[in-house]
């Protein structure tokens, strides 16, 4: 029987103080690990999106602050519009592989009596402009298809082949639903940006142009060339629009991470203070244990094998329930977020857990410290006395 | 053998001194068993503290087996307790989470050594409690808990054993059981000091001596 099943076989003594304590541990060891974990998700999945775009930069009108222009990529609508000719004066700088027209704009539903957002691009270009997208059905053919978000499909239960009407007599077929990005791409209809234009009477108005350059190497020498040639707009390269976002949500990051330390800061002194009762209770028992040939150090190293144990099992315990409740979890931080990438953020990474434990353990030898100390204090003479 | 030369024991209580022992003169051999009686205060408990290296004396000379303890490091003394000495309390302390099996073991995890589950197990079944080897000490009778507590105080095989009031929580007839306990270990020829309030019991012992404000009354 080492001194760590004495230890244990303390703890189990008072059963109730240390399940509450441990839960304490667990609970702020849980939080630690999701958020760090949908941190990470989060910068990797940011990473994804940039490696995966097609495209290189957006063109929006000047006078557009970067996040506004970042949202453009994932849909927002802003009262501004380029003009006609400038995707043509564009187009005509050298080393412009493509130009990819986005129109982001509310339609009437006359049916539902109320304003849906929508995003009109050309669906041949959807693979680039969206590469993690996974459509259920087909990409609109037509300019009578669309495709509908599937928080939209969701809520108006719309299945693939329904209709759905336009204010100008329009009606569209449903040809395929978006699968849940968790993103804002969720909430949008998607429509072939001619026939949004026709809808909206303005044949020519875009909100923002995508562009794609031939050779991605000399994408600086492009965009100053363009900022030189053509007024009236601003350029935000993917890497502005990723570092944008990064930086919008580095705050919410900051906080979550703060609000988890401070819970492991509580239970830490929760650990400290369950550990000192039972020090406090088991005065005579350390006297006793002194005399019959326990050293300062024994009691020492018993009484921070205590605190060690309960943090370690909280840890484990901790790590165990923020991978069962990852999904719970991870819809909570998303409300806390600016913006989030499609895709699941939390992934169970083993380094990161191993790292959560390490963590517990230290807390668990600071918390000891004190309360192990004080046991190692205890003078047998007096203690036995009673 | 425990030679005792001029011991004095001072406590500094605030600002004030006790002077708990006046110089005490005393030796116990192999084997012996001795009895100290004495009235409350007179400093029977921190002559058994200091008989077992729990504290120091603050004059005077002890040696046990002719090694001088009195200037000894903590580290040093807590090595004489485990291999030489065996303390019974009035009130036992036990561990309440530990079986008896294990509250007797507990020395040995101080010590570092091992020490075979038979050895173990007959040393249970010499106190009389073979039985009751995975009870917990809640549920024993107080008796029980002090055979459970001399096992513990047997199992390093020490020469002697420092028992405090051993019976002063115990009825009658608990008592005479436990005394007997003790006299069979004597008898095996571990040496024992007994401080007991109950007279009848320590003029059975081999030696009585007396305790008064500190100074030895005489031995018989
Ligand atoms: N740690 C201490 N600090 C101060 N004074 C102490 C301390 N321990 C004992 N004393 C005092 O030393 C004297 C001797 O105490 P001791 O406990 O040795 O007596 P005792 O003979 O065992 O008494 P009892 O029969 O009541 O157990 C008493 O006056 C006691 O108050
Ligand atoms: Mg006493």
């Amino acid at each position: 029987m080492p001194f760590l099943v004495l230890a244990f076989k303390n703890l189990l003594r008072h059963r109730i103080r240390s399940l509450l304590t441990l839960i304490g541990i667990a609970a702020s060891i849980a939080v630690l690990f999701s958020i760090i974990s949908f941190n990470r998700g989060f910068e990797r999945g940011l990473a994804r999106e940039l490696e995966r775009t097609g495209i290189h930069f957006m063109v929006v009108p000047s006078g557009c602050p970067h996040e506004v222009a970042s949202l453009v990529l994932h849909g927002a609508v802003i009262p501004k519009f380029l003009d006609a000719e400038i995707a043509s004066k564009i187009r005509e700088v050298e080393g412009i592989a493509l130009i990819s027209p986005i129109l982001v704009s509310q339609l009437p539903n006359p049916v539902k009596n109320r304003l849906d957002i929508a995003y009109g691009m050309e669906m041949s270009h959807i693979s680039m402009l969206k590469p993690s997208w996974k459509i259920e059905g087909d990409i609109p053919e037509s300019d009578y298809e669309i495709i509908a978000g599937s928080e939209v499909a969701g809520h108006d239960n719309i299945r693939i082949g329904d209709s759905v009407e336009y204010t100008g007599e329009k009606t569209f077929r449903v040809s395929g639903i978006l699968e849940r990005t968790g993103s804002q791409d969720d909430a949008f209809i998607y429509m072939p940006i001619k026939a949004m234009q026709e809808l909206l009477g303005k044949h020519e108005r875009v909100t923002a142009l995508g562009v794609r350059v031939s050779d991605p190497g000399r994408l600086s020498v492009v965009t100053e060339k363009l900022a030189g040639e053509v007024p009236g707009i601003q350029i935000v390269t993917i890497g502005q629009v990723m570092t944008s976002i990064s930086n919008l949500a580095s705050s919410a990051k900051i906080l979550s991470l703060s609000i988890a330390l401070i819970a492991v800061l509580i239970s830490t002194v929760g650990v400290m203070n369950s550990i000192l009762m039972a020090i406090f209770e088991r005065t005579q028992e350390i006297g006793m244990m002194r005399a019959i040939g326990a050293s300062r150090f024994d009691i020492f190293s018993i009484t921070i094998k205590e605190t060690v144990l309960l943090t370690t099992l909280g840890g484990f315990a901790g790590i165990i329930v923020s991978v069962i409740g990852s999904g719970i979890i991870e819809g909570l931080v998303r409300k806390f977020m600016p913006y989030v990438p499609s895709g699941k953020m939390i992934a169970f990474e083993p380094w990161l857990a191993g790292l959560c434990i390490a963590f517990s353990i230290i807390v668990g030898i600071l918390s000891g410290i004190y309360p192990a100390w004080k046991a190692s204090k205890v003078n047998p003479i007096e203690a036995i006395r009673g | 053998m425990i030679e005792l030369k001029g011991i004095e024991k001072i406590y500094n209580r605030g600002n004030e001194k006790v002077h708990a022992l006046r110089g005490i003169d005393l030796g116990i051999g192999r084997g012996e068993f001795m009895s100290v009686v004495g009235p409350s205060g007179s400093g029977k408990t921190t002559l058994l503290h200091l008989l077992g290296c729990l504290d120091t004396p603050t004059g005077g000379t002890l040696t046990i087996d002719g090694i001088e303890v009195v200037n000894m490091r903590e580290s040093e003394l807590v090595r004489i307790r485990r291999s030489k000495i065996g303390f019974v309390f009035q009130h036992f302390y036990l561990i309440p989470g530990l079986s008896v099996y294990e509250n007797v073991k507990l020395p040995l995890l101080f010590g570092r050594t091992e020490k075979k589950i038979d050895e173990i197990v007959s040393l249970i079944d010499l106190v009389g409690l073979k039985s009751r080897l995975h009870h917990t000490p809640n549920q024993l009778s107080g008796g029980e808990m002090q055979r459970v507590a001399i096992a513990r105080a047997l199992v390093n095989n020490p020469e002697f054993i420092l028992a405090d009031e051993p019976t002063g929580n115990l009825d009658t007839e608990n008592s005479e059981k436990i005394f007997e306990l003790l006299d069979s270990l004597h008898k095996r020829g571990i040496a024992l000091v007994l401080v007991t309030h109950n007279s009848e019991l320590a003029a059975r012992a081999e030696r009585i001596i007396r305790l008064k404000d500190g100074r030895l009354q005489g031995s018989d």
